[in-house]
């Protein structure tokens, strides 16, 4: 076979194995798809544009797919946040804004998407307790929630990566400490674990700057 | 909002889907660095990266031809610059 054909030949064979990957991940553009759109249409409401068509538009595509829980969880998440977002950019004085807000409002009451959580915070009071007690306290909290069921069958980096969502969204600093204990545990086998670090430390900069917000 | 790495692997399949190769590997880089826990970007981006290569290979094999083929039609064979 000539050099040429060879090429030929090796060039079909990648095309139609990345056409296929393309067709196994339908599904998940699908939905990358949706939460992109919203996302444009989200930022456009942030800038105080209108948006009430194409957020129309946007349900009419996806109020199935939303209300059947055809998304993941993490997508739902991020709808429920942009649509928290869109909501009071709309206008109360215009009859299809009012339709779509009550469509937003009717989503966050029957639990269709999460509602936005409103987290009020106050400095923790000092603790006597000694530090001993308090690190075994995290320890065995830790190993409480990583035994809980909720991950069994993940990997320990899909794993972190929940953990440093909640890290980021809850006010529990053991979601920190138990972030940091797996990346360094990752290392120390050898993982890349660099993306990871740097997430945790934007979050503990961004709890750390929520501190002295207070 | 969608996160950044998100998007690019969202722009890198649809590029795929549009046969854009050149755009599909870089998003693919990007993604790649951020998803730590998908390995199998690597392996798309490898392959994205081998396709290009093939394919600059099989363009500089083809214009290589008809340089040839011009001499030959000129009956005026004095040099061979293939």
């Amino acid at each position: 076979m000539s050099r040429l054909k060879t090429l030929r030949k090796l060039e079909s064979i990648l095309e139609n194995f990345l056409t296929r990957v393309v067709e196994t991940e339908q599904g998940r553009m699908t939905t990358l798809k949706s939460v992109d759109l919203l996302d444009e249409i989200a930022r456009d409401s942030l800038k105080g544009r209108i948006v009430s068509n194409r957020l129309g538009d946007w349900f009419a595509n996806n109020r199935n797919m939303v209300e059947t829980k055809k998304f993941d969880l993490s997508s739902l998440e991020s709808i429920g946040n942009m649509l928290s977002e869109i909501r009071p950019g709309l206008d109360p004085g215009d009859p299809v804004s009012r339709k779509l807000s009550d469509q937003i409002d009717s989503w966050r009451e029957k639990g269709v998407i999460p509602r936005r959580k409103l987290i009020l915070k106050m400095k923790p009071k000092v603790s006597d307790d000694n530090l001993l007690a308090r690190f075994t306290d995290y320890l065995g909290r830790e190993a409480k929630l990583l035994e809980s069921g909720e991950y069994e069958g993940r990997h320990l980096l899909q794993i972190l990566d929940d953990i440093l969502k909640s890290a980021a969204a809850k006010e529990d600093r053991m979601f920190l400490h138990l972030a940091g204990a797996m990346i360094y545990y990752l290392k120390m086998y050898g993982y890349k674990v660099s993306p990871f670090a740097r997430r945790l430390k934007e979050i503990e900069k961004e709890k750390s700057g929520d501190c002295r917000a207070e | 909002m969608l996160s950044d790495a998100d998007k690019a692997y969202y722009r890198a399949l649809q590029a795929l889907r549009d046969k854009d190769y050149r755009a599909a590997a870089g998003f693919l880089k990007y993604a790649e660095n951020q998803f730590a826990d998908m390995p199998e970007l690597g392996i798309l981006r490898g392959s994205t990266e081998l396709l290009l290569s093939v394919k600059d290979e099989i363009y500089e094999l083809e214009n290589e031809t008809i340089e040839i083929e011009e001499i030959l039609i000129n009956g005026q064979e004095t040099e061979f610059r293939g």
